[in-house]
C-alpha cells in the first residue's frame, strides 16, 4: 500500500493554476467593466403589454451596442441593463427607483416608465440622485416640475394637441389640393381628450378657419354609438376627429360608422395617441374599419429604419414596430451616444452630454424624427409631429415627408 | 376591557416597538430600506385606522382609501395651491378624515352588515372620478430647494421614518385608549349584537360615528404623510381598490380586532409584496403577485383569525385569568327607592297600531301596567308579542297611539333613550355578546345608570348577586348553558336599576329545574320593586307567576285580566287551539 504524497511539482503547478484562475477574471473586468444603465417599466398589470414592448427594443439595442463593441471612450466597456417592474401603481414604480439608485450606485443613467404617473414618481427618486433619465411619456407635468436629470424624448401632451390639426389640414390640402371647412369631434370625457381638446375650443379652430358642426362627448364605456353617429351623418362634417381611450369604444364608433355608410373615408378619421396603431386595435377591430385612419403620434417606425424594422418583425414575431418598442431600442442608444461624449462612466457627465447632444445621425437619431436635442426644460427641440395611417392592416408612417415610409391618402368622397 | 396591569404591558410594548423601528432606521444604511420602512409603518396607521371602526365596532369598510386619498390630496393640493407647508396642512388632514367620516357615515350607517361594507367601496371610486374630472390625474409636490425642511423635503430619508413612526405611536396610543374606554365596549357590544347593545342603553349610532370620524381622522392623516414621502399623486393610487384593500388585508392578516394587528399585518405583508417584486418582478414579471396572493392563502388558512390571534392562541394567554374569586365583590345595594306595589300605572299603551305592508301586526292594542306589578302577555305564535315589546322599548315607531312610561311619552324614541329612562328588556332568542365575559356583558347594560365605569362594574356585580350568577362572572359569554345566558341576559337588563322590565319568553326552552330557578329570581325582581310585563306562548308557568294577563291574537287584544279567568274564557281557547276546543271545554264544563 503506497501513500499518496505530493511532489513540489505538482502544488507549484496546483497554486500556478489556481492564482491563474483567481487572477484571470480580475484582468477580464478590469478590461471592459461594463456601465449600468436601467429600466423601469410595467412589466406586470394592466401595462404590462407596454412594459414588454420596451423590453424588446432595449433587448435588441443592447444586442447592438455591445456587438458593436460596447462604450468605445471607456475602452470597449459593456453596456449592462437593469430591469425593474414597477408593478402598476405608482408607489411600486418610486421603491423600484428608489432600490435601484440604491442598490447600483454606478448608475449612469436609465429610461421608463410609459405611464406617465409613474414616470413623474420615478423621476423624483432619479432626480434627486442626478441619473439622468429618458422617457417616451407625453405628460407636460413631467418636464415642468424644473428637473435638471429629465429628458423627454416625445413632444409633450399639449405639443401634440397644438400640431395635430394644422398638420392634418396640410395633409388634406397637399393631396386633394382642397382644405377642409368643417371637423367632427367624438371623443370620451378621459383626462387625456379633454386637454386635447380644450386648446381647440379656446379658439384653436377659428385660427384654423374650421367650424365645429359635430361635437359628442360621452362617458366611457360606451354602450350605443347610434345617437353620436347619427349627428355626423345628419351634419357631414369634412372629416372626424376621434379621440377615445378605451378601445371597444372605439371599435363601436367605427362599426356604427360603417353601417352608416359612413366608413371607408366617406368621412376621413383623424385620431392622436400611439393606442391607434397598436396590434392589439387590428385584432379588435379588423383592418378593413381601420383603412384610412389618420392619427398623430411621437414616434413611429420611419425611412431609413427598414432592415430594424424587419429584424424587429422576425426576432420578436409581432406584426409590426410602434412607439414603444421603437424608444425601447432609442433610448439606450441615447445613453450610449452620451457614454461616448462623456468619455467616463459617471452619471454628472452622462447627463451634461445629453444636454449638449445635438445628433442627426447614427443609430440614436434614427430613431427619432428630427434631431436629438434638449432645451434647458429637457424637451427636444425641432421636432415634427409624425403622422401614421392605416394602410391594408399596417399603420405606416406618412408625414414628415421625408421620413414617411408611405404616401399619405386623403379620402375623397 | 383590559386590567391595569396590562395596559400598561401594553404601553411598553408600543415603546419597545418603536425604539426598536428607530434603531433599524439607524441600522439600515439603505435610502431604499427607508423608503419600504416608511410605508411599512404607513400603511400600518391607515390599517390601525381601518381597525377601529371594522375591528372593534365591527363594521367592514372596504372604502378606506377614501380618507387616505382625502388627506393625500388635502396635503397635496395645499401645498400646489396655497404654497401652504406639509406641517400644517397634515395635522388639518385629521378634521379633514373626521368631516369626511361623518358625512359618509350619515347616509351609510343606515345599512348593515355587508351592504355597509359595499356602499363604503363606492365613496372612493366615486372620489377617483371626482378628482379626475377635476383635472387632479397627476400632481407633483414642487421640489423646494430653497425651503426643503419648512416643506418636508428631507435628504435624510430616516426623517421620514421618525415622522411616519411617530404617527403610529399616536394611532396605537389612540387604539389602546379607544379599548381601554367605554367607546371600546360600545364598540364591541355593537360588533357582537347591535340590538341588544341599543336595547341596553349604548347609543349605537353615536358611537359608530365616532368611531368612524377617529377611524376617518387617522387614515387621512397617514394619507397626509404618504403623498409627502411620494411627492406623486394620481386618484389611481390613493383612491383605487388597492388602497381600500391594503387596509384591510393587513389588519385581517395580523388580527382583526387587536391592537397589533394591523402593525403585524403591514410589517410582513408590506415588506413581502415589495421584496417579491424587487427579486422576481423583473425575472418573471406578474409572478411576485401570483406568490403574494398564495401566501395570504396559506397564513389565512393556518391562522383565520389573523395571526396575531393565532400566536396568542399558541403562546395559551388568550385564557382569560381564571380567577373569579380575586375579583373584588360589590356588596349587593339596596335600590335607592324600593317601591311598593300600585302606585297608579307606570306604563300606558293606549290605541298602539302598526302595519307591515299588508299585515295588521298590532291593532288597536290597549294596556296599563301599574308600578309594582307583574303581569304577562300571552297569545299563540305570531300573535304580536315580540312586535308589542319592540315597540314600547323603540326598535319599532307605533304607526298609531301613545305610550306613556312613568306620565311621559316615550313613543319614537330609540331604544338606547327608552333603556335610559329606565325599561330594561331581554329577548326571545339571547343576544349575548358573545366573546366577553359574562361580567362585560352585564358591564355594557350598568353603563347606562352608572356615573362612571368603577360604578358600571360594581352595579354589574350587584347585578349578577341578584340573579345567582356571581360565580359565572368571568366566564365566557359564548360557552353558557341555556339556563346561564337568560340570567345574565337578566342581570344585564337589571344592572342600571330599571323601574320596568320587559322579559321577552324568558322563560322558553327550560328544563323544569331550570324553569323554577328563574321564576324564583324573577319573582324577587318584582319583589325588589321593580314593574315586571312578562311574554309567554305557553301558560303554564305563567298562570302562578303573574297578576294579570293581556291576550294577543293576531295583533288585537282578545282578553285580560286574572289568569285563572283568562284561561278559561272561550276566546282564548279557540285562539289557541281552535273551535273545536272550545265547544269541548263548554261541554265538560257542562
Amino acid at each position: 500500500m503506497t501513500i499518496h504524497t505530493p511532489t513540489r511539482r505538482s502544488v507549484t503547478a496546483g497554486l500556478a493554476t489556481a492564482i491563474g484562475a483567481l487572477a484571470a477574471p480580475r484582468i477580464g473586468r478590469a478590461q471592459a467593466k461594463s456601465v449600468k444603465i436601467a429600466m423601469i417599466a410595467p412589466m406586470s398589470g394592466p401595462w404590462a403589454r407596454q412594459g414588454q414592448l420596451l423590453k424588446m427594443g432595449s433587448d435588441l439595442a443592447m444586442e447592438d451596442i455591445n456587438a458593436a463593441g460596447g462604450i468605445k471612450s471607456l475602452g470597449g466597456a459593456k453596456m449592462e441593463i437593469i430591469f425593474a417592474d414597477d408593478s402598476a401603481t405608482t408607489e411600486k414604480a418610486k421603491n423600484a427607483a428608489q432600490r435601484l439608485v440604491s442598490d447600483h450606485p454606478d448608475l449612469v443613467g436609465g429610461f421608463g416608465c410609459w405611464l406617465s404617473s409613474f414616470t413623474l414618481a420615478v423621476t423624483e427618486v432619479t432626480e434627486r440622485a442626478s441619473v439622468p433619465w429618458l422617457t417616451l411619456s407625453y405628460s407636460d407635468a413631467i418636464t415642468d416640475r424644473g428637473f435638471k436629470f429629465i429628458f423627454q424624448t416625445s413632444p409633450t401632451a399639449a405639443n401634440q394637441a397644438a400640431e395635430t390639426l394644422p398638420t392634418a389640414l396640410k395633409l388634406a390640402e397637399s393631396t386633394t389640393g382642397k382644405k377642409p371647412k368643417t371637423i367632427g369631434i367624438i371623443m370620451d370625457n378621459t383626462a387625456a381628450p379633454i386637454a386635447f381638446v380644450k386648446p381647440l375650443k379656446a379658439g384653436g379652430l377659428d385660427k384654423l378657419g374650421l367650424k365645429l358642426t359635430v361635437d359628442q362627448i360621452f362617458t366611457p364605456p360606451l354602450s350605443d354609438a347610434t345617437p353620436l353617429v347619427e349627428k355626423v351623418r345628419s351634419a357631414k362634417p369634412d372629416f372626424l376627429l376621434l379621440l377615445t381611450s378605451a378601445m371597444p369604444d372605439c371599435k363601436l364608433v367605427l362599426e356604427k360608422l360603417d353601417e352608416f355608410k359612413l366608413a371607408h373615408g366617406k368621412i376621413p378619421l383623424v385620431s392622436n395617441g400611439a393606442p391607434f396603431g397598436s396590434p392589439e386595435l387590428l385584432k379588435t377591430v379588423g383592418a378593413d374599419l381601420l383603412d384610412g385612419l389618420l392619427f398623430s403620434v411621437a414616434d413611429w417606425p420611419m425611412k431609413g429604419q427598414e432592415a430594424f424594422i424587419e429584424r424587429f418583425k422576425k426576432k420578436t414575431g409581432e406584426a409590426f414596430l410602434t412607439q414603444d418598442a421603437l424608444c425601447g431600442y432609442g433610448h439606450p442608444e441615447i445613453l450610449a451616444a452620451a457614454l461616448e461624449t462623456a468619455g467616463a462612466a459617471d452619471k454628472l457627465k452622462v447627463a451634461d452630454a445629453i444636454r449638449k447632444m445635438n445628433l442627426t445621425t447614427g443609430p440614436a437619431a434614427q430613431c427619432f424624427p428630427g434631431p436629438i436635442k434638449f432645451d434647458e426644460k429637457g424637451r427636444r427641440v425641432d421636432v415634427p409631429i409624425i403622422f401614421a395611417q392605416w394602410q391594408k392592416g399596417v399603420p405606416v408612417t406618412v408625414f414628415p415627408a421625408d421620413r414617411a415610409l408611405a404616401k399619405p391618402m386623403w379620402p375623397t368622397a | 376591557m383590559r386590567s391595569p396591569a396590562e395596559t400598561r404591558r401594553q404601553r411598553w410594548a408600543i415603546a419597545a416597538v418603536a425604539a426598536a423601528v428607530l434603531v433599524l432606521s439607524f441600522v439600515l444604511k439603505s435610502a431604499y430600506y427607508e423608503l419600504i420602512l416608511t410605508q411599512v409603518l404607513l400603511w400600518a396607521v391607515l390599517s390601525l385606522g381601518w381597525n377601529v371602526l371594522c375591528g372593534y365596532g365591527g363594521y367592514s369598510s372596504f372604502g378606506h382609501a377614501v380618507f387616505w386619498g382625502l388627506g393625500a390630496y388635502t396635503v397635496a393640493l395645499a401645498m400646489i395651491d396655497l404654497d401652504l407647508t406639509p406641517w400644517v396642512s397634515i395635522p388639518c388632514c385629521a378634521i379633514v378624515g373626521a368631516a369626511a367620516g361623518a358625512l359618509i357615515g350619515f347616509p351609510t350607517f343606515r345599512l348593515r352588515g355587508h351592504y355597509f361594507g359595499l356602499a363604503m367601496l363606492a365613496y372612493p371610486l366615486a372620489f377617483l372620478y371626482v378628482f379626475q374630472w377635476l383635472g387632479y390625474q397627476e400632481l407633483a409636490l414642487p421640489m423646494r430647494r430653497d425651503a426643503p425642511v419648512l416643506y418636508m423635503q428631507f435628504e435624510d430619508p430616516r426623517v421620514y421614518v421618525v415622522l411616519a413612526l411617530g404617527l403610529m405611536v399616536v394611532a396605537l396610543a389612540i387604539s389602546l385608549w379607544v379599548e381601554n374606554s367605554r367607546f371600546g365596549m360600545a364598540l364591541t357590544a355593537i360588533k357582537q349584537n347591535e340590538p341588544a347593545a341599543e336595547a341596553a342603553g349604548i347609543n349605537t349610532w353615536k358611537w359608530k360615528m365616532l368611531a368612524l370620524m377617529l377611524s376617518g381622522a387617522m387614515s387621512a392623516v397617514a394619507g397626509g404623510l404618504y403623498v409627502v414621502v411620494l411627492l406623486v399623486l394620481t386618484p389611481d393610487t390613493v383612491f383605487g381598490i388597492l388602497a381600500s384593500a391594503q387596509a384591510l388585508i393587513l389588519a385581517l392578516f395580523g388580527g382583526v380586532g387587536s391592537l397589533w394587528g394591523p402593525v403585524i399585518g403591514a410589517m410582513v405583508l408590506v415588506p413581502l409584496a415589495e421584496g417579491l417584486n424587487a427579486e422576481l418582478g423583473n425575472v418573471l414579471p406578474g409572478i411576485q403577485g401570483v406568490v403574494y396572493g398564495v401566501a395570504i392563502i396559506v397564513i389565512i388558512l393556518a391562522a383565520p383569525e389573523g395571526v396575531y390571534w393565532r400566536v396568542l392562541d399558541r403562546l395559551g394567554r388568550n385564557k382569560r385569568p381564571a380567577s373569579p374569586a380575586a375579583a373584588p365583590r360589590a356588596p349587593v345595594v339596596p335600590l335607592p327607592h324600593p317601591r311598593a306595589a300600585a302606585h297608579g300605572d307606570l306604563l300606558v299603551l293606549k290605541n298602539i297600531g302598526i302595519s307591515f305592508g299588508g299585515l295588521r301586526a298590532l291593532d288597536e292594542v290597549e294596556l296599563a301596567v301599574p308600578e309594582g306589578g307583574l303581569y304577562g302577555i300571552i297569545g299563540p305564535n305570531g300573535a304580536g308579542k315580540t312586535t308589542l315589546f319592540n315597540v314600547v322599548n323603540g326598535f319599532l315607531a307605533p304607526g298609531s297611539g301613545t305610550i306613556e312610561f312613568a306620565g311621559a311619552s316615550i313613543a319614537g324614541l330609540r331604544p338606547s333613550l327608552v333603556c335610559r329612562r329606565g325599561i330594561g328588556r331581554t329577548f326571545q332568542v339571547v343576544r349575548a355578546f358573545a366573546r366577553m365575559t359574562v361580567l362585560e356583558n352585564v358591564i355594557v347594560g350598568a353603563y347606562v345608570g352608572a356615573r362612571d365605569d368603577p360604578a358600571a362594574r360594581n352595579m354589574a356585580l350587584a347585578a349578577l348577586d341578584r340573579v345567582g350568577l356571581s360565580d359565572r362572572a368571568d366566564a365566557i359569554a359564548g360557552g353558557l348553558t341555556t339556563r346561564e345566558l337568560r340570567l345574565m341576559e337578566l342581570a344585564r337588563a337589571l344592572a342600571p336599576q330599571p323601574r320596568l322590565m320587559l322579559l321577552d319568553e324568558t322563560l322558553a326552552g327550560l328544563s323544569h329545574d331550570d324553569l323554577d330557578g328563574i321564576l324564583g329570581v324573577i319573582r324577587q325582581i318584582r319583589a325588589d320593586g321593580t314593574t315586571v310585563l312578562i311574554i309567554e306562548h305557553t301558560m303554564q308557568a305563567m298562570v302562578n307567576l303573574v297578576d294579570h294577563f293581556t291576550v294577543l291574537d293576531h295583533g288585537r287584544l282578545i282578553a285580560e285580566g286574572n289568569p285563572n279567568d283568562v284561561v278559561r274564557d272561550p276566546r282564548v281557547i279557540e285562539a289557541y287551539l281552535g273551535k273545536k276546543w272550545v265547544e269541548r271545554v263548554a261541554a265538560t264544563a257542562n
